[in-house]
């Protein structure tokens, strides 16, 4: 039997996952940008160690520090009424860590591609940092932001360490597309597991389609 | 317990110090050089012989074994030097690779189905044997929830999450889920159910509190990395099938003498009290 | 290089800053504009203190009523001609500015064109018509005409000199273009090793003493007419007398009665 809800899920953990990031990491990498020095250095290896964690060391230790057994678990249980084990804020959050260099790169790349002195002629303006980044920065880096929303799309679908980790493997909530193809492999029902892998692999090869042809569409001569 | 050089490399020692004290006589004359080479040649051979003789095996073990096995190795150690290097995992994804060419010796499973697919497949040395039976029990590391036989409390709202481990690929989650549905809650806690991958990450999810309760094995609790952590009651054993635990020799190309040995050992008395000892029951 | 910026402006009028590559001229305008911090003193305008180091007062640029052309215009490749010119408009009173500026500048067929089309000449007028537009205390314009070829650049500056005598603002120019600032400003400031002079007629500062105009002579035909390669023009000239031959360097000089031609 079918089920697509795991599909429902994985999209719903993506498109969360990426609106989530891209809030927080637009002023990150903004902030990461413009810095120099010990301090900003130090944030960009801490937003690049997803790159080279496993995802089952992330949901590891998202398992013990967030477990309700625990201080941290227990008090964000009683104030906030939220537990981040085997619950769909769970993954969101783990996704979030996970998925956070693929969001922050190309956003951070593209600001320090423009030319400084775009920012100071708005600021010479009249314009605020934050009034600057929105209006003159960010719609000029706009193939660096479907970059870093794509990529950050596509990484979450193929999410699977920290799920396993973390899930607890609940249908409707935690059970993802990779986990119940990981699931018919292991029951062993191939002929799902096949179905599902079809699936996902259209899904990620549309995604990835969509990214190059728009990024290619454009053909107007650059500024600099 | 004292750790004992084999004889073979003590020979080996011996045959090549010997011929260096003949060569030591003169080191730099022919016969010297001749000697220290036959030394050398000779030593290349014994490695060969001992390499032959002296065989390792691996062994595929289901996770709730993953302590008890360890206390087997020790016992087995004290007799034969054979080198084992233990797998870890659930019965179904084991005996999954174990099809698909594993280079597993002998597979120790949580039941009977799962060897008997080996067999099944041609692809063991002898029919599988029952080693032990397995007890499930109920366990609980929150210091507010206390389990009981009767598992009524699990459908107390205080209990959000119980784990149990996959009941397609571990036996131990087949009898939870099978024992939940004899006292017809399995519908009304089904919602509250963590699937595990197998009893290793169903007992990590249990004994971090991130789930408040769940089913696990008996050898998981009483072990000691667990021993003293939480509280756990034995479930009836009327209440599910017995969890018969079975192994097999699994056939290589070449027949393991090593492996063959170790896998008699698993159903001998000595093994059978270390069993008992991690609460598995024995005939 | 320690750099030592004494200076007081008029309101209205327009200044140029003159010295050699690297002298500190861009620092120092970076320095009014607010994008780069002094050691120390102040800058007050309109009476308004817009930096002290006493006081530890540092306004940023956004606070300050300044009009920015930079070297490479910064036009925002976002927005069409007009969008980039009205988005300096601070109030809504002024949004007629933005056609007034487009006509001043003659820009205003290519309002609704996306900057990346226009040429440097072009790109230059949107930016100083943008700077403009904002209505600044204080205009700064660095090296706005050194991309623009010949040309353009008399009309350029023109435009420039009508813009200012319009609105009449303060102005720092930078130039290397001793036409275009003898034209365009009404003071100089020389900006040489770290110190600011300050001279009230540009067109006797640049007057050299024996030193004008230097070329290589490229041909002399048996008139004996000599073809000068100057810095950027061709001139003919008689060389009768001077001894001069092809491929020499000479100098031109002006006695007040005729031009004459010297050897090197």
């Amino acid at each position: 039997m079918i089920d697509l809800e795991p599909f429902w899920l994985t999209a719903k953990l993506a498109c969360c996952t990426t609106l989530c990031l891209f809030i927080i990491a637009i002023p990150l990498a903004a902030w990461l940008s413009r810095r120099s020095g010990l301090f900003r250095t130090v944030i960009e290896v801490l937003v690049s160690m997803p790159l080279v964690l496993p995802p089952s060391v992330i949901g590891f230790y998202l398992l013990v520090v967030f477990s309700p057994g625990g201080a941290i678990g227990a008090f964000i249980e009683q104030w906030v009424g939220l537990r981040f084990v085997f619950s769909f804020e769970g993954l969101l959050l783990a996704s979030m860590i996970y998925s956070l260099p693929f969001m922050v790169h190309p956003i951070q790349a593209g600001l320090s591609s423009l030319p400084p002195t775009l920012q100071e002629a708005a600021w010479s303006l009249g314009k605020t940092r934050w009034q600057t980044l929105v209006q003159v920065l960010l719609p000029n880096i706009r193939h660096q932001l479907l970059t870093a929303v794509v990529l950050t799309l596509a990484h979450t679908v193929g999410e699977f360490g920290v799920v396993l980790m973390i899930g607890g493997n609940i249908a409707g909530k935690t059970r993802t597309a990779s986990i119940a193809i990981y699931d018919e492999v292991e029951a062993p029902n191939y002929h799902n597991a096949n179905i599902y892998a079809l699936i996902l692999v259209c899904l990620s090869f549309l995604i990835l389609f969509i990214l190059y042809w728009s990024n290619r569409k454009r053909g107007h001569y650059p500024m600099w | 317990m004292t750790h004992q050089v084999p004889f073979r490399r003590s020979l080996r020692i011996a045959i090549f110090r010997g011929l260096l004290g003949i060569a030591r006589v003169n080191k730099f004359s022919t016969i010297a050089r001749v000697k220290k080479l036959l030394g050398i040649v000779l030593l290349c051979c014994s490695y060969a012989i001992g390499a032959i003789a002296q065989q390792k095996i691996t062994v595929a073990v289901a996770a709730n074994m993953q302590y008890t096995i360890e206390a087997i190795k020790t016992r087995y150690h004290l007799t034969d030097p054979t080198e084992i290097s233990v797998v870890v995992g659930s019965s179904g994804q084991l005996a999954q690779q174990i099809l698909h060419g594993a280079p597993f010796d002998i597979f120790i499973s949580a039941d009977t189905s799962f060897p008997q697919r080996i067999a099944q497949a041609s692809l063991a040395v002898a029919p599988p044997r029952v080693y032990a039976q397995g007890v499930l029990v109920l366990w609980s590391v929150r210091k507010d929830i206390l389990p009981k036989p009767d598992m009524a409390l699990l459908m107390a709202p205080g209990i959000t999450h119980i784990a149990i481990a996959n009941p397609v690929t571990a036996p131990y989650g087949s009898a939870a889920q099978y024992i939940l549905k004899k006292y017809n809650i399995y519908d009304a806690v089904a919602a509250k159910l963590v699937t595990g991958e197998s009893i290793t990450q169903t007992s990590q999810f249990i004994a971090t509190g991130a789930a408040d309760i769940g089913f696990t094995a008996k050898s998981i609790v009483i072990s000691d990395a667990m021993k003293g952590k939480g509280v756990w009651v034995e479930l009836n054993r009327n209440d599910y099938p017995p969890i018969e635990q079975a192994a097999v020799l699994i056939r290589q190309p070449v027949a393991n003498p090593a492996a063959a040995r170790f896998y008699d050992f698993l159903f001998s008395a000595k093994s059978k009290a270390i069993y008992q000892q991690f609460g598995y029951l024995v005939q | 290089m320690n750099l030592r910026a004494d200076m007081t402006l008029t309101a209205g009028e327009l200044v140029s800053l003159y010295g050699h590559s690297g002298a500190g001229k861009t620092s120092i305008l970076r320095m009014l504009a607010g994008l780069m911090k002094p050691d120390g003193g102040y800058i007050k305008v309109n009476g308004v203190r817009w930096y002290d180091a006493a006081e530890r007062l540092h306004l940023p640029a956004q606070k300050r009523r300044i009009g920015v052309v930079f070297q490479d215009y910064a036009l925002f490749p976002n927005m069409t001609v007009r969008g980039n010119i009205s988005y300096g408009i601070r109030q809504r009173e002024d949004n007629y500015l933005t056609d007034e500026l487009l006509d001043l500048t003659g820009m205003s067929r290519f309002a609704g064109s996306p900057v990346q089309s226009l040429s440097g000449g072009q790109q230059q007028r949107v930016a100083l018509a943008r700077a403009i537009a904002s209505r600044p205390s204080l205009l700064l314009l660095d090296e706005p005409l050194s991309a623009i070829d010949n040309a353009l650049r008399l009309q350029l500056q023109e435009t420039l000199y009508h813009v200012h005598r319009r609105f009449q603002l303060t102005t720092i120019l930078i130039s290397h273009d001793i036409d275009e600032i003898v034209r365009l400003a009404d003071r100089v400031l020389h900006l040489d090793n770290g110190m600011i002079e300050a001279h009230p007629n540009p067109g006797i500062f640049f007057y050299r003493d024996g030193s004008g105009l230097t070329g290589r002579v490229v041909h002399i035909d048996e008139q004996q007419i000599a073809t000068v390669l100057l810095r950027e023009r061709i001139i003919k000239i008689n060389a009768a007398g001077s001894g001069i031959a092809a491929g020499e360097q000479a100098a031109i000089f002006y006695d007040g009665a005729a031009p004459f031609i010297r050897k090197l």
